[in-house]
């Protein structure tokens, strides 16, 4: 029976895909060192339009006879006011563009002139270094250090030193966190269900927040936000677990990635905090036994957040206290308590996984 | 290739692939007609960090043969087709879907209200989401049109322009819009077009478009003002949301070869279902089927004349942040039967979006689920009402599936949670489709019309009771029916159930028996025109239920009052 994986190592492997959606330019090399905010990727899209069609406007009555008006091919370059079509003639009719850009399309008697485009770009994300190349989309980054995955992310990315204040791991964001000291830095939390504490932490402003948990109420507050904030455990007001607790305690000061994506299933991208350490590492395993022995987080309540150890696979379907039938794994928590928990409802922690330097 | 007939086979294997859950479904010919088995269920594993649904099918058929103790794969994990002398094996496979990524699509008509609308109906029969519509009432600038079909970046566009022999100009012009618009998309992001508009320009349409992407034509959905047709589009754009799936999805085409037909989408062969049941019961009524899934909620009604199909994205698990964004957080609160502090029943809902296949593990988190499942029946049911997307109002029977309802640990819980959710009026058989078996039914159907029909008439579903609802204006705690059962055995049994009340007659699964019902005044049952006449009804494992609570439900503001109620009704059903 296999179970899914909530990364969280000590050092580890890492690699990351970084491309573009549609083909740009790769402005990487392999082997060429990144920092978070290189850029590994860039295209131009466009984003506003000039539509003109001649044919109505000429109030012709074919394709063909408008396209032999237009004196323009796509690709052309026009500079506000230039001349897109016209009839000729001692009356000459005259179509003009109102703003600069590119000529993009001509289809049936129709122009498309891209106005005005917008940089798309991709970055490296954390340092690293680039170790393939994508053919017009992007790089492969690896680098070796920690990482912890989570639950939740504001969709923005961003790094700074981290900021650890053992007291604050304990209970919810308070405002002597977000002191001027706090500003360019991620501050982390056990909680966070105040809006004004994420207003105060735009203000300053931090470069990332990391919580246990966040009140659903912020969700839309903390979309708003320039700065990540990561949730390692969810919803209401768990803590972070004391695995990732402890890592995170371990590497205060150094220089932490806050990649507060949200989860995606289909892609398996997923909010992650990466570390970069100089240490040789090896890569980590996406799919698991599960095995008796083994090391699990909750994700849901009466146990959400509570570290646990696999204590028995259970062949067929369990009953639950609710009186539910489903498949379950029989977990036993670190104050001894022994509970049957769904197989979806938790995730394990790979300590496998967790080589110092590397193993041949 | 195999080549046998069905008349030749036996054994049939269906394999539903969902968002959450991989189903394998055996059936077989048991005294000389075909049986639903067993089931054997897996986590589906197209997604993160499988992305292949080959295991995921893989875990499903071990437990199933586990299940029925017959060896359906060899040593390498090959499906065995056909069955052997042995008795290993399976006849025929097939294969639905209804777990894939978002399919995205952006729909294109002339009037706002008329062709745009069919053409969003349309798009709400297949698992997809409409990321943008565009009519010719719309009031953004052409260019600003433009901006936002690109920013949608859809796999597929649904346009539908015209009735036939109506506006032909604009829809070619709209037609060269999307055409200018796609030669600026690089080729492979560029979406497959559906056009189902006029036909007397259907030609001109493909010819402006299919230089810049594969076109489809299938007939007008809106051949005249009055008329909408969905069912010859609705099945073309279920092909090409395969074929978006098929290039995102791995595994589909490396097991489709061998499937005794193309694998289909669950949303076709449900409806394909459906359009059969609607020819068998009441043409006055409808059979309604409701699937609550992980990502949607698909409702489908038929009668012998119309069979409809909506889809929407809202479910109770990778679905389920849709819905929270839809559904007041009281249109939740307001069904809890014990008492849960507001911010922790928010954290929870919201906590369940994360972890999309998880399962209640104690009493509150099975009492906020089931909560959170009327809530987003109640929200659904009202979305496919104000679309006029069902046929008729009342309902004989109601089919109901999804693992939210099955695994409810006690029937007069699933029981309330759908009289309560949908409210159903009349006299209303309830049939739970615990394996999920109707959307495999109806991709063999396909091939062999006699299974389905025999696997109906088995125990393959379960009655869950037939409700009769009773509408009266007389004061709470008033008498206003005397039923009485008559069983087969001649014995009987008599009620009186009071306004506000809800009661059940025993009558088993299986069992029939007569009803006789005596009506107070200005008291009646809808669609029962002499209710004094004894009428048959169907056992479940709830009984017969006369629901005499009213519609729409009154529920009281005070909570403890409110709560109270519920744990009576539950009480009065036997719960």
């Amino acid at each position: 029976m296999n179970a899914s994986v909530v990364q969280t190592h000590p050092l580890i492997q890492i690699r990351r895909n970084r491309t573009l959606p549609v083909p740009g330019t790769v402005l990487v090399r392999i082997g060429q060192k990144v920092t978070t905010n290189d850029v590994v990727a860039e295209t131009e899209m466009p984003s506003r339009f000039h539509y003109v069609d001649v044919m109505r406007s000429f109030g012709l009555s074919t394709p063909a006879q408008a396209e032999q008006l237009i004196n323009r091919k796509v690709g052309d370059q026009v500079d506000k006011n230039d001349i897109l079509a016209e009839t000729g003639g001692m009356f000459s009719r005259i179509i003009r563009t109102p703003r600069a850009g590119t000529i993009l399309s001509i289809r049936n008697g129709q122009m498309l002139v891209e106005t005005e485009k917008y940089k798309l770009s991709i970055n490296a994300g954390f340092n690293g270094k680039v170790v393939e190349l994508i053919k017009d989309h992007g790089a492969v980054v690896e680098t070796n250090g920690v990482l912890i995955q989570g639950m939740w992310g504001n969709g923005r990315t961003g790094f700074g030193p981290l900021q650890i204040d053992e007291h604050q791991l304990d209970v919810e964001l308070e405002t002597a966190s977000l002191g001027i000291q706090n500003k360019g830095t991620v501050v982390c939390a056990g909680f966070c269900s105040r809006a004004e504490l994420i207003d105060a932490a735009a203000s300053l402003p931090v470069a990332g927040l990391i919580f246990g948990s966040i009140n659903p109420d912020l969700i839309q507050l903390a979309q708003k936000q320039a700065f990540p904030i990561l949730v390692i455990e969810g919803y209401g007001k768990t803590l972070i677990n004391d695995y990732a607790r402890r890592l995170l305690v371990t590497n205060a000061g150094h220089e932490i990635t806050v990649n507060a994506v949200k989860w995606n299933r289909w892609t398996g991208e997923r909010p992650e905090l990466i570390i970069s350490l100089p240490a040789e590492a090896d890569a980590y395993r996406e799919i698991v036994e599960l095995r008796v022995g083994q090391l699990t987080r909750v994700n849901t309540s009466p146990y959400a957040g509570q570290l646990a150890m696999v204590d028995s696979l259970k062949d067929g379907l369990t009953t639950l206290p609710n009186r539910i039938k489903t498949n379950a794994v029989g977990l036993k928590f670190l104050n001894n308590e022994k509970a049957a928990i769904p197989l979806h409802n938790f995730e394990l922690i790979d300590l496998d996984n967790r080589y110092i330097g590397t193993s041949k | 290739m195999m080549t046998q007939s069905f008349t030749d086979t036996s054994s049939v294997l269906g394999i539903e692939i969902g968002t959450q859950n991989t189903r394998a479904v055996m059936f077989d010919i048991v005294e000389g007609t075909y049986h639903f088995l067993a089931s054997g269920v897996a986590p589906s594993t197209q997604k993160a960090p499988f992305f292949d649904i080959g295991e995921g099918i893989l875990a499903a058929i071990t437990k199933l043969q586990l299940v029925i103790g017959r060896t359906l794969m060899d040593h390498d994990g090959n499906l065995i087709i056909p069955t052997q002398r042995n008795g290993e094996g399976v006849d025929k496979l097939f294969l639905t879907v209804s777990g894939g990524p978002e399919v995205k699509i952006t729909t294109f008509g002339l009037l706002n209200e008329v062709t745009l609308e069919s053409a969003n109906r349309l798009a709400q029969t297949v698992y997809g989401s409409v990321k943008d519509s565009f009519g010719i009432n719309d009031k953004r600038s052409v260019q600003d049109q433009m901006a936002a079909l690109l920013a949608a970046q859809p796999d597929i566009i649904l346009f539908s322009g015209g009735t036939d022999r109506g506006a032909s100009r604009s829809v070619v012009r709209i037609a060269q819009m999307i055409a200018l618009v796609l030669s600026t998309l690089p080729q492979k992001n560029r979406p497959e077009i559906l056009y189902c508009g006029n036909h007397t320009v259907a030609k001109t349409v493909v010819e402006i478009l299919e230089r810049q992407a594969k076109v489809s034509v299938a007939e007008n959905i809106r051949p005249t003002l009055e008329d909408e047709d969905l069912q010859n589009s609705s099945e073309e754009l279920s092909k090409m949301v395969l074929n978006v799936w098929s290039r995102q999805i791995e595994g589909l085409s490396r097991i489709a070869p061998l499937c005794s037909e193309p694998p289909s989408l669950s949303s076709q062969n449900y409806q394909r279902m459906m359009r059969f049941l609607g020819k068998l019961y009441d043409p006055n009524k409808a059979v309604l089927g409701i699937d609550i899934g992980s990502a949607y909620t698909t409702f489908s009604t038929s009668n012998s004349k119309k069979c409809t199909l909506s889809i929407l994205p809202y479910g109770m698990g990778d679905g389920f942040e849709n819905a929270l964004n839809r559904i007041k957080i009281d249109d939740i609160e307001k069904w809890l039967v014990e008492s849960v502090p507001r911010d922790e029943l928010k954290s929870i809902l919201w906590q369940k979006t994360l972890t999309p296949g998880s399962v209640p593990i104690a009493e509150k988190g099975l009492v906020i689920d089931q909560a959170a499942t009327r809530g987003l029946l109640e929200y659904t049911l009202k979305e496919v009402k104000r679309q006029s997307l069902l046929v008729g109002s009342t309902f004989e029977p109601i089919f109901i599936s999804g693992s939210t309802i099955t695994h409810a640990p006690v029937p007069q819980q699933i029981l309330l949670t759908i009289l309560d959710s949908i409210q159903p009026t009349g006299v209303t058989p309830l049939i739970i489709d615990k394996h999920g078996l109707l959307p495999l039914l109806g991709a063999i159907a396909r091939q062999n019309a006699l299974l389905p029909v025999q696997v109906m008439e088995t125990s393959a579903f379960i009655n869950l009771a037939t409700v009769i609802n009773v509408e009266s204006k007389a004061p709470d705690g008033t008498s206003i029916v005397n039923a009485r059962i008559t069983y087969n055995s001649g014995s009987y049994m008599d009620l009186e159930v009071k306004q506000g009340t809800i009661a059940t007659l025993p009558l088993g699964s299986g069992e029939v028996g007569t009803v006789t019902l005596n009506l107070s005044r200005r008291t009646m049952i809808e669609g029962l025109i002499t209710p004094s006449e004894p009428f048959k009804v169907h056992g479940g494992i709830c009984g017969v239920v006369i629901d005499a609570r009213g519609r729409p439900l009154a529920l009281s503001k005070d909570e403890n009052s409110r709560r109270e109620k519920y744990k009576r009704w539950l009480f009065m059903l036997g719960a």
